[in-house]
């Protein structure tokens, strides 16, 4: 046995570890299982449905179809002057790809018990494999999504409405920051939910209250001034509305509101990882 | 003189018994409005009438209801030892495991482990009944700490040890029951860490089953792997071990070779009894 390695693999057992003590060299052995743990999760979702994979696609368009229908054509709730379906799927693009990593992420530590019991590896990795396995349902989503766009640029009296611009260059930088924004909070949530249960049950009404509190199913514009601070402080909506003005060229784009949607994201996600980390230690003792 | 691989230095655990009860937000939030307006705690209460743990209990802690589940542990292990950890049920031999393999924390003390660490634990861990034979020799694999490139190079290995190279895109869920147990195993053997925990309370398996495991563990010490061997067997521990710890009421009380702890371990057993 070589030295060098030896010293790779030192590891020392102590409690109270300081917060900010992370296991970044664990992080990086472990990327294989990360691969698998995505690729599980992302082939193991529609199996044994018949449509299979096509549920990726349905979903989304299911969701538009009933946003069109209720408050589309029965309420009639504006879209800034854009053809409901093309505003509801840009917005449902966005958020579900919010909500499906706050879903997955929130309850880490409880539906891994049985294993994080048993073996170790880093606790952030289901969390992370979680945001991953679901960008690649995101994008087949986008996919979608621009066939629409396309559709109703060329095919339909839309076309003119219709103005994709320069943003569409930041959606990268908006796509990982609705990723790290929802592993940030499932991260408290998961934490939390480590001893106290009854958060899992909050769940639900947690991700149907945020959505009517982001511009989904209504644009950002028809916000009074009254209410306008809570679309300010829920970084959520900047990010909705930072898709629709990219994809559609409508929507209400503010370098501040943007600015400040990023600084709360990027505090959010690193309280969250603190919180979490702390937690993971003796969350089995609790359980 | 090279370092000793596994290092203990007064290793100890608390449990806290009391709050154990107290696992919803709502009991908490109780708890924290009720010392809010002074009024004593209702569980803290119940706790120091029904004192579960005896003041005089060896492994009283600093509160009322807690525990210490080790205390002052400490020991090392040599590079290519066996040890044998024998103690009744509750001694705290679980938990020291736990501990070693990193899925709780100490309360207080150090352990230095110096090497790639799995556990031959409940097998199948992390086993998906969706997928197939072999995507799960991969998933499993990477749980118990192997790399990829590790699992491919020792992939036909570990299917032929398994014997279903017919089922291996088949997934796992329509498999038997005991083809299931048999991939799992097949995986678990063909780890190849520096240090190997068994516990042997976790493995739990029909007697050819448990044979196979031996086998395996005392081809894997020839290795020159080091193991810690938890197990109730004297049987096991005397042929398998060379040294032996005895741990009770979550201390060391013996440490030497493993034959003399069992009989240390047999003599103190016969002695409670009288």
């Amino acid at each position: 046995m070589d030295t060098h390695k030896e010293r790779d693999y030192e590891f020392i057992i102590q409690p109270n570890k300081s917060w900010f003590y992370f296991d970044w060299k664990g992080l990086s052995y472990y990327r294989d299982l990360l691969f698998f743990i995505v690729k599980r999760d992302f082939y193991s979702k529609y199996k044994q449905a018949v449509l299979g994979p096509f549920w990726f696609i349905i979903s989304p368009l299911a969701t538009t179809l009933v946003f069109t229908v209720v408050f589309g054509n029965m309420i009639k709730i504006p879209t800034d002057g854009m053809p409901p379906v093309l505003f509801y799927l840009c917005g449902l693009l966005a958020w579900r790809y919010f909500v499906a990593c706050l879903n997955g992420t929130s309850d880490t530590l409880v539906s891994n018990a049985h294993l994080f019991g048993k073996v170790y590896f880093p606790r952030l990795i289901p969390p992370i494999a979680v945001v991953i396995s679901n960008f690649f349902s995101f994008i087949l989503e986008l996919i979608v999504f621009l066939v629409f766009i396309f559709y109703f640029k060329f095919f339909t009296l839309a076309d003119s409405k219709i103005q994709p611009n320069f943003i569409i260059f930041l959606l990268p930088l908006l796509v990982i920051q609705i990723a790290i924004l929802s592993m940030g909070i499932g991260l408290w949530i998961s934490a939390l939910t480590a001893k106290y249960r009854d958060l899992i049950f909050l769940m639900g009404f947690l991700t149907q209250l945020w959505m009517y509190a982001t511009p989904v199913i209504y644009p950002a514009s028809m916000v009074s001034q009254k209410w306008r601070i809570f679309i300010v402080v829920n970084p959520m909506s900047s990010v909705v509305e930072a898709f629709r003005y990219a994809f559609l060229g409508v929507g209400l784009l503010r370098v501040d509101y943007l600015l400040f949607s990023a600084v709360a994201t990027l505090v959010i996600f690193l309280s969250g990882l603190l919180v979490f980390n702390k937690a993971e230690k003796t969350f089995i003792d609790t359980v | 003189m090279p370092k000793p691989i596994i290092q203990v230095e007064k290793l100890s655990k608390l449990y806290d018994l009391g709050v154990v009860g107290a696992t919803t937000f709502r009991d908490s939030m109780e708890r924290r409005i009720l010392n809010l307006l002074g009024q004593p705690d209702k569980t803290r209460k119940i706790g120091l009438k029904h004192r579960t743990i005896a003041l005089d209990d060896p492994q009283a802690g600093p509160d009322p209801n807690s525990i210490w589940a080790l205390k002052d542990i400490s020991f090392t292990v040599e590079r290519g030892e066996i040890l044998g950890i024998i103690g009744r049920n509750g001694a705290g031999k679980s938990t020291l495991l736990k501990i070693l393999s990193r899925i709780t924390e100490p309360t207080e003390g150090k352990a230095v482990i110096r090497g790639r660490v799995s556990s031959l634990l409940e097998i199948g861990t992390g086993f998906h009944p969706e997928l197939t034979g072999r995507d799960n020799i991969y998933l499993n694999g990477c749980i118990l700490g192997m790399r990829k490139l590790e699992i491919d190079s020792k992939f036909d290995e570990i299917v032929a040890f398994s014997g279903i190279e017919k089922f291996l895109d088949t997934p796992v869920k329509r498999y038997s029951s005991g083809m299931f147990v048999r991939l799992a195993f097949a995986v678990a053997a063909h780890l190849e860490p520096e240090i190997l925990f068994i516990d042997e309370v976790l493995s739990v398996g029909d007697f050819d089953f448990q044979q196979k495991c031996l086998r395996k563990i005392g081809e894997v010490s020839k290795e020159g792997r080091t193991i810690i061997f938890v197990s109730h067997s004297m049987n096991a521990i005397e042929t398998i071990c060379s040294r032996g710890i005895i741990l009770s009421q979550g201390r060391v009380v013996f440490e030497g070779s493993q034959l003399d702890a069992i009989r240390c371990y047999i003599a103190s057993s016969t002695e409670n009894k009288k």
